[in-house]
């Protein structure tokens, strides 16, 4: 039961997201569905990779690809799902609990929470880092359509 | 090219960049565009030179006709719809060359690209509260439903700070407040179970995680200024928003499990 009204819960806030960053029409739909999906993901992936941290970063690397393919599909920038999508992995609760221990003086614990927060963090963020830097070099296989200019003008 | 055309596909090139990056846009995007926009209007050499609050644009048409312009960034909204629009804006423009008084246009029609209205926004910074109320453990429905009022108090807030020209920081900061002192309220009421779910609903709509999303792409793509600037900037509106925190810790003493 948990885990459907995680995803569920994904949809509703992502959807939200959407609203307020001002994405319109269809893309809306697109926009919840994907973090539906994402988070989706993170639970299915859950007995294959236990570490949390590892399975960020597998959700992250493959939701950026699908944020590229979706951006090629739709001509849009692909940082507008690219961000949007991976919203339900942002480490806010981490993040929460990371300050109450601080606050109550529980060391151990708030170190501990605040590794943890700040792992998940750079496995989100490598994810995304590591596949537009990876698709950046596409163009280059592809056609010489947009040379850089340096290179034309020295 | 004579003078006036090119100081007309300067101050064009410069509109779009510049809402390309209040709209959020990362800083290759931005610089990328202005290469390819220049260079198929004629330009024998674009040097731009784009950071999170500046944009330095300088066009060679000829041997003795070098132009440079500047544009200051004031502040940073995402708007994925706007951004939308000026990519393709910049692909026409790559491609097919349209005059520049269609272009002029065009920025105008962009700079009025419709956004959902106040009610709207307000009703969707409740649904993201009380999503995330959910998503993060929270299962009580009078909780979900408390999470998503404090959530439309918060949107209140957001867009009136936004009209009042607020200090970003001391925006959060007081948004923050409010939604983890509502929280505590509405526990001490008994509305909800676990202050905690409440809360971290609530901070997941004021998080920058866009800024420190793109401060990061900015910095791996090699614009290590803008990117450490966005950096400087995610943290200090985080810290602001624990500060929020805390001081309601402060008020309502100890913390509630």
């Amino acid at each position: 039961m948990t885990p459907w009204i995680e995803i569920i819960a994904a949809f509703f806030g992502t959807l939200g997201f959407a609203f307020l960053f001002n994405i319109r029409g269809s893309k809306l739909w697109y926009a919840a569905l994907g973090g539906m999906l994402a988070w989706a993901l993170f639970l299915l992936l859950a007995p294959v990779v236990p570490n949390e941290a590892g399975r960020y970063f597998i959700v992250s690397v493959c939701t950026t690809c699908g944020a590229e393919v979706m951006a090629r599909l739709l001509k849009t920038p692909a940082s507008t799902f690219c961000i949007i999508w991976l919203l339900p992995l942002v480490p806010g609760g981490a993040l929460y609990y990371t300050m109450t221990y601080g606050l109550a003086g529980e060391w151990m614990l708030f170190a501990e929470k605040a590794v943890y927060t700040i792992e998940l963090a750079v496995a989100l963020s490598l994810g995304i880092v590591l596949v537009t830097a990876a698709v950046r070099h596409l163009p280059y296989f592809k056609s010489k359509k947009c040379p850089k200019q340096a290179q034309k003008t020295r | 090219m004579i003078t006036s055309q090119v100081n007309q596909l300067l101050s064009c090139t410069l509109e779009i960049l510049q809402m390309m990056l209040e709209s959020g846009a990362e800083i290759y995007r931005v610089e990328e565009s202005a290469r390819r926009v220049c260079q198929a209007y004629g330009a024998r050499r674009a040097d731009v030179y784009a950071t999170t609050s500046n944009i330095i644009l300088s066009v060679e048409v000829a041997e003795d006709e070098i132009k440079t312009h500047t544009r200051r960034i004031q502040q940073i909204v995402t708007d994925i719809e706007r951004m939308d629009r000026l990519n393709s804006l910049v692909r026409r423009m790559a491609s097919e060359r349209p005059e520049l008084s269609e272009v002029r246009r065009e920025i105008e029609a962009i700079k009025h690209t419709p956004v959902y209205s106040d009610p709207v926004t307000i009703l969707f910074y409740g649904i993201t509260a009380g999503a995330f109320y959910v998503f993060f453990g929270g299962r009580s429905l009078w909780g979900a439903l408390y999470g998503t009022l404090i959530g439309l108090c918060v949107g209140v807030l957001s867009i009136l700070f936004g009209r009042m020209q607020t200090n970003r920081f001391l925006g959060r900061f007081l948004c923050s407040l409010f939604a983890c002192s509502a929280a505590f309220a509405g526990h001490g009421m008994g509305l909800a179970g676990d202050v905690g779910f409440l809360i971290i609903g609530n901070i997941m709509t004021l998080i920058p995680g866009v800024g420190l999303t793109n401060s990061l792409r900015d910095l791996f793509a090699g614009d290590s200024i803008s990117g450490a600037l966005r950096m400087i900037d995610a943290l200090i509106l985080a810290a602001s928003i624990a500060c929020g925190y805390i001081v309601t810790i402060f008020l309502f003493g100890g913390v509630a499990g």
